[in-house]
């Protein structure tokens, strides 16, 4: 089975749980890369404009694990406690078992004899294991089969939807088999445990959990399992880089291992921030630079309610009641900017006139939770507007975005439709970016993307157009570079704490 | 902007045009009229309230940060005209929870055909207020220069009034700003013309009818 560890697990709560209590912490790596960003200026300035940058989602490069070993020695609990311990959002175990392959009528007949051999390598595609790899790789949205024992086929109307994984565990006898699947593996793993000891577990198992007698455990495993395993599964032990004998009762071969691991894994999230601040831009906000930037009309209101949304006396019902007009008037700004429409003939009481009516379909997506402070304003200017969630959180130690959940409505396929995607504040850009990303991996093209946010910071708002450059940013106040020092509300995230007052 | 001196149009968009497209067309259902005019009066009310002065105020921060900051300045009340005015008192509400409304009805005197005061209810301190009058449309002006006559009357300072509508006519317009030249007209639609029954073309019907009753 392949389970994701991430949304809604434990993991999260370990997470979240310190930066709630608090909040004004690591909320974001931001004070810490707007000034690193300073330093490195020069380069910066020549890069913008004429160089093309790009933005690499960290699901397009997951570390991949492979464990391989023969059956019962124990690969299922070293991959769990690999997983336990990095604690990562979207680890994907991938097993081995959802890959066998569909039987043959024939085979079928021999299986339900128990004469069927499912521990031979040719039991398992392993070439549609790697294909499965190699898509989520390519930061795509990907099916893995289930496969039944009751029937011995795959599911025929359901699979595992898997995407945006960050840390890939393929576990299986032949995990090491494939060359091609091996070449995409950063880590593999052979867990040797005795074949007396795997015996002894799986007569455990298949006696006790899958209610098989005991004649039939041991036929198994004299006439099918045992050969096999030393026929084909120990010689693939010469591809692994890392041999663990006993398993995951090997306290310290699973210690040095998590801190290989552990070591990688922050050396892959160093090289995402990096990418994400070399994408910051030093040209100043004018039309010319940025034409797909909006910023709200600096009036009197919009000033007014600026101080009020600032200043530490203001009570939580009026800071939630001044967040929603702003938020209107944000709102409203998207639709003028995106909306498109077309010419109709009016009947009035009175006569024919021509006029025109939008034309354009929308779904919003919201990033959990500052996202959920236009909703109210959303549901009074589009009732019927389809809502999608995106849990993207930065890590509490290196600042590093990390997409712990997405649900999208279906809605998102229509290629016409246009996507609002709302975050109250905008500071560092990492986390819209990679919403943006989700967006686009999902099929939704850029120039139907528009970012709402009130707060923005002129480094977030310059990485996010520079990334994307057809997608249109719609803000309400700038905190900009030479100021932000005196403003220092523009890093830190307080309008959905003040907004939901936790 | 528009051409008369004393208008406030809202910038004529295509998002707005399309609002407009649903509440003119006879064939919108009344759930419908209701959402979209609100969409609009939400404009107009946000559009008036930027005409109002703001005067400097420091403030600090959560973070313990001072800022310099805005203060809204002066008091505002809404005065709507009964019935189709009340129809604006929601969207000002929306945008300032506890604004006094006041209230005046007008009506067409039977015998000489013009519009006659029958009642009035404001506030006490008006004469201190920001007053923004309401009245979803103005044809001929007829009403609405009757209830400004009295907001004056009271001690409003006609440069302290913003008179919202939904659409207006040039009829209308010139005329109330024949009478009261300070006073800014803040509309969100400018029609061609008045038709010979003196109604707003091609205008969008009776705006009472459509919002209350039909």
């Amino acid at each position: 089975m392949a389970t994701t560890h991430g949304p809604l697990s434990s993991g999260d709560d370990e997470v979240t749980t310190p930066r709630s209590r608090a909040p004004a912490t690591n909320r974001e790596p931001t004070s810490q890369d707007i000034t690193t960003k300073e330093g490195t200026s020069s380069d910066v300035i020549q890069a913008d404009g004429d160089v093309d940058v790009n933005y690499t989602p960290p699901w397009t490069e997951p570390y991949v694990i492979g464990i391989a070993g023969p059956s019962g020695s124990g690969k299922t609990s070293v991959a769990s406690r690999i997983i336990h311990e990095i604690n990562t959002p979207w680890t994907v175990l991938l097993s081995l078992d959802n890959f066998y392959r569909p039987l043959t009528p024939k085979q079928l007949e021999m299986a339900f004899d128990n004469e069927y051999d499912f521990d031979n390598p040719n039991a398992v595609d392993l070439d549609c294991c790697y294909e499965c790899v190699k898509s989520l790789k390519g930061g795509h949205k990907t099916q893995i089969p289930i496969y039944s024992f009751a029937k011995h086929d795959r599911e025929k109307d359901r699979c595992i939807t898997i995407y945006g994984a960050n840390v890939i565990i393929i576990e299986g006898i032949y995990a090491l088999a494939h060359e091609k699947l091996r070449d995409l593996m950063h880590l593999k793993i052979y867990v040797d445990t005795d074949l007396d000891v795997c015996l002894a577990r799986r007569l455990n198992r298949d006696i006790a959990q899958r209610g098989r007698d005991l004649q039939g455990a041991i036929q198994q495993w004299t006439k099918f399992v045992k050969p096999n395993a030393e026929r084909y599964v120990k010689p693939t032990m010469s591809h692994a880089d890392l041999i663990v004998p006993r398993g995951s009762d090997n306290v310290i071969a699973i210690d040095m291992l998590i801190r290989h691991i552990k070591k990688h894994l922050a050396l892959k999230s160093e090289a995402h921030l990096q990418k994400i601040e070399k994408l910051t831009g030093k040209l100043s906000f004018t039309k010319e630079n940025y034409p797909n930037l909006q910023i709200l009309e600096n009036t009197h209101q919009m000033r007014g309610i600026y101080t009020i949304l600032l200043d530490r006396e203001t009570s939580m019902d009026d800071f939630i009641f001044y967040f929603d007009r702003v938020a209107m008037t944000l709102i409203n700004k998207a639709l003028e900017s995106c909306t498109e429409y077309r010419e109709v003939v009016v009947e009035t009481p009175l006569t024919a006139m021509k006029s025109v009516i939008p034309s354009s379909k929308f779904v919003a997506v919201n990033i959990v939770r500052s996202g959920d402070c236009f909703m109210h304003s959303l549901r009074k200017t589009l009732p019927e507007v389809a809502i999608g969630k995106l849990l993207i959180q930065s890590d509490a130690t290196t600042g590093e975005p990390q997409l712990h959940t997405e649900a999208l409505p279906q809605s998102i396929d229509d290629s016409n439709a246009k996507v609002l995607l709302f975050d109250a504040q905008i500071i560092s850009g990492a986390g819209i970016i990679m919403a943006i990303q989700v967006l686009a991996d999902h099929g939704v093209k850029p120039q139907n993307i528009v970012v709402i946010t009130y707060l923005g910071s002129e480094v977030g708002l310059s990485r996010i157009m520079r990334a994307f450059k057809d997608v249109t940013v719609v803000v309400g106040m700038v905190g900009y570079r030479d100021n932000i020092s005196k403003e220092p509300w523009f890093r830190k995230r307080f309008i959905d704490s003040k907004y939901f007052g936790t | 902007m528009s051409e008369y001196p004393n208008v406030l149009l809202l910038p004529q968009t295509n998002q707005l045009r399309g609002l407009y497209s649903i509440i003119r067309s006879k064939e919108t259902h009344r759930s419908d009229f209701v959402f979209y005019s609100d969409r609009i009066i939400r404009l107009l009310v946000e559009k008036g309230l930027d005409q109002l002065p703001v005067e400097e105020k420091k403030i600090v921060t959560p973070l313990g940060v001072e800022h310099d900051g805005v203060e809204f300045l002066g008091k505002i009340c809404g005065v709507s005209i009964v019935r189709a005015g009340e129809s604006m008192e929601q969207g000002l509400r929306d945008c300032c929870r506890s604004v006094r409304i006041g209230k005046i009805l007008i009506q067409r005197d039977e015998e000489t055909a013009l519009p006659k005061l029958f009642y009035e209810k404001l506030p006490d301190d008006i004469a201190d207020r920001y007053v923004f009058l309401l009245d979803p449309m103005l044809a001929t002006g007829g009403s609405a220069m009757l209830a400004t006559e009295v907001l004056i009357k009271r001690g409003v300072k006609p440069e302290r009034i913003f008179f919202l509508n939904l659409l207006a006519a040039p009829e209308g317009i010139e005329a109330y700003h024949a009478k009261f030249p300070q006073i800014k007209i803040i509309t969100g639609g400018i029609d061609p013309k008045l038709d010979d029954k003196k109604r707003i073309y091609p205008g969008l019907g009776d705006f009472g009818d459509r919002y209350y009753c039909i």
